[in-house]
């Protein structure tokens, strides 16, 4: 997870440490895109990637020219290997679905229903669990106590267990008849099975993990110390927390919400045991691929991957982002 | 005036044990000790970030033990500095202020003012990482001492400095407290510090207060065997009591006890107080007969290394080029060494 989080600043660290040629770097990574394109038969796209990395080689300034050693150029090519396992299926996906059909998808009631269901389910689960996962993220950053592992078990065990087990466990306690769920429906008339709520609840369970992990690592990122002087200074917990620490970890809770709403709107096997309806995009797209067949489910996969991809990216834009204000006072 | 009573605080790898000591108001308390002795524990704890076991801490003769940090009053300098690296250095010294009962439009000339007193009004629009050690140690001592501290605890302000920005820093602190008269309790490790800030010391070892007393006294007459070596003092030699109860002797040297009985005693011979004789000068008390086994150029002085029978060690004796030059001292010169009154007896 924090891989992910921490690629671009990680990236350049790596090169500054091993004095690697970060154009050389670009052009190994494009190599895996080059041979996914082999591989469909778009020779226009695949002359592409290698044009633009002679390009930057072209541009880059003779200090970055230095030859890597082997074993760097060893792990990125054996690394490539892994990178175009990814990008095979979802390039191919794009490459070979039209855009006049994807539009088509787009415009399509029942989808934009589902997306719908998908989309506003992930962020409320999302707002869930940033709104508990943080504090316990916090917790488990400052405090030691007896018992602090088994929580930390506790925490991680929605990435193992497998999504229709979650579903049905999940099932017997908020379901109509579980222990909780009875007294919800009677005194509330507030069900989860076959409800936005039962997705809400399907998909704050499978991200948790990632608020709860992430935000502790970030807040474990600042020096407790720091608090303890703001502390000193009159601050009160909170007040320091507000001004201290919560600015200092703005990119690592980003990431956290970006986390977990991934892995919320990607939620399948716990959604269609607790809520088959209202229908969510993954479950619709289980149903077409049913009923329909591949053909007709893949127009639809490849509007999901574009409104998925666009949003990630954008988060995680924001989230690399550097201070803006600090850059500007380097001297 | 800060008073811990009984003060303990067992960690797993630091502790605190029954530690009772009193800072006047305005007074310059020095806390030495190894690494690991819980100095900076110590610190925390008077600052409020942890809560002892046992014991009270009284300021200004308030029970202040269970005290929140932000209602005491005590500000803390770290080693590392520790500024708040969202913040500009301005922002950073203001940070405090908002909770003190001050009109929000006099921070800024507040900070400026600060900023003047510490040398920084030019980097107050600097972030911290663009700051070196030296600056950045200025910001923080300005941010923590703009909140008009009645305490200031300074846990190793000047390690992390190089020794041109530490000898400066460290004149700019003695400055401080004196025009603001801080009550200023600081942490170190470093001999040459405790020796220019004066004042009064704490030895800490395995979290016990091993001595407290005055710099000079603490230096030149260490009143134990740890506090001898902590001090770094270079002639210590073994001694054993005398039929006369009054003495110790170690070899040749002879000197007075006062003091209760113990089981061990050492003798310390302070290098600058040995006076170097021609060796035709007369018998006398307390002159001893040596040869010299080494000379070393110290830049300022010459360190002289003389062998005196009956002792296993040499004594080292400070002294000047003159005197090495007039008595002709080489490897092997025979010379007379006027040890004096001062031999310095430690009981244990």
């Amino acid at each position: 997870m924090s891989g992910i989080v921490e690629s671009p600043v990680a990236g350049s660290a790596v090169q500054r440490r091993f004095n690697l040629n970060p154009t050389f770097t670009t052009l190994l990574i494009l190599l895996p895109f080059t041979c996914v394109c082999l591989l469909l038969h778009r020779l226009v796209l695949a002359a592409l990637f290698p044009v633009a990395g002679l390009v930057l080689l072209a541009l880059a300034r003779p200090a970055q020219r230095r030859r890597p050693d082997a074993l760097f150029v060893g792990s990125a090519l054996v690394g490539s290997v892994l990178l175009l396992f990814v990008i095979l299926p979802i390039l191919n996906l794009f490459l070979t679905t039209g855009g006049s059909s994807i539009a088509a998808m787009a415009r399509d009631k029942s989808v934009d229903a589902a997306l719908e269901v998908t989309l506003g389910a992930g962020l409320i689960s999302t707002i869930l669990a940033l709104a508990a996962g943080v504090p316990l993220g916090y917790v488990l950053a400052r405090e030691q106590f007896p018992g602090k592992s088994i929580v930390e078990g506790i925490i991680d065990m929605p990435v193992a267990v497998p999504q229709t087990i979650a579903g049905i466990a999940l099932l017997f306690i908020f379901g109509r008849g579980g222990v909780l769920g009875a007294p919800l429906y009677t005194h509330f008339g507030m069900q989860l099975s076959d409800t936005l709520w039962g997705i809400v609840a399907a998909m704050l369970f499978v991200s948790t993990p990632f608020v709860v992990n992430l935000s502790r690592d970030g807040f474990m990122s600042v020096d407790p110390r720091m608090e303890y002087v703001a502390r000193s200074l009159g601050a009160s917990p909170v007040g320091a927390c507000l001004r201290v620490t919560l600015p200092l970890t703005w990119r690592p809770l980003l990431s956290a919400a970006i986390m977990a709403w991934a892995r919320a709107t990607s939620e399948f096997g716990s959604i269609i045991v607790i809520a088959y309806y209202p229908k969510s995009i993954n479950t619709l797209m289980f149903e077409w691929y049913n009923f329909f067949g591949y053909a007709h489910a893949k127009p639809l996969a490849a509007l999901l991957l574009l409104i998925v991809l666009g949003i990630f990216i954008t988060l995680r834009t924001v989230a690399a982002t550097r201070r803006t204000v600090h850059a500007r006072n380097r001297t | 005036m800060i008073r811990l009573e009984g003060v303990s605080c067992e960690w797993p790898e630091f502790a605190i044990r029954d530690i009772t000591l009193e800072v006047p108001d305005g007074e310059y308390l020095t806390i030495v000790g190894p690494t690991g002795a819980g100095k900076t524990l110590l610190l925390e704890l008077i600052l409020g970030i942890h809560c002892p076991d046992k014991g009270r801490i009284l300021l200004d003769g308030v029970d202040v033990t269970r005290m929140p940090p932000e209602k005491r009053g005590v500000a803390m300098v770290y080693q590392d500095y520790l500024l708040f690296p969202h913040l500009d250095a301005a922002r950073n010294m203001a940070f405090g202020l908002r909770y003190r009962q001050i009109p929000a439009t006099e921070n800024e000339s507040r900070v400026q003012q600060m900023a003047r007193l510490l040398g920084v009004e030019h980097l107050l629009h600097r972030y911290p990482d663009t700051l070196s050690g030296g600056e950045k140690q200025r910001v923080a001592i300005g941010r923590a001492l703009i909140t008009e501290p009645r305490l200031l605890l300074l846990d190793e302000p000047l390690s992390a400095l190089d020794w041109r920005n530490a000898r400066r820093l460290r004149t700019e602190i003695q400055n401080l407290h004196r025009i603001k008269k801080l009550t200023i309790v600081h942490i170190t490790h470093d001999l040459a510090e405790v020796r220019a800030f004066g004042g009064q010391i704490a030895l800490i070892d395995q979290g016990m207060l091993k001595a407290l007393g005055n710099a000079e006294d603490m230096l030149r007459r260490p009143p134990t065997v740890f506090a001898a070596n902590f001090f770094g003092c270079v002639n210590v030699f073994e001694a054993q009591s005398t039929e006369d109860s009054a003495w110790v002797r170690s070899g040749p040297l002879k000197a007075r006890r006062d003091g209760p009985a113990a089981s061990r005693f050492q003798i310390v011979v302070h290098p600058d107080e040995v006076t170097l004789l021609p060796n035709t000068v007369e018998d006398g008390p307390n002159r001893l007969r040596a040869v010299v086994s080494s000379l070393t150029d110290e830049g300022n002085y010459v360190s002289v290394a003389i062998h005196v029978n009956g002792l296993d060690e040499p004594i080292i004796v400070y002294t000047n080029r003159h005197t090495v030059r007039s008595l002709s001292l080489v490897p092997g010169s025979p010379v007379a060494a006027d040890v004096g009154e001062n031999l310095h007896v430690v009981a244990e």
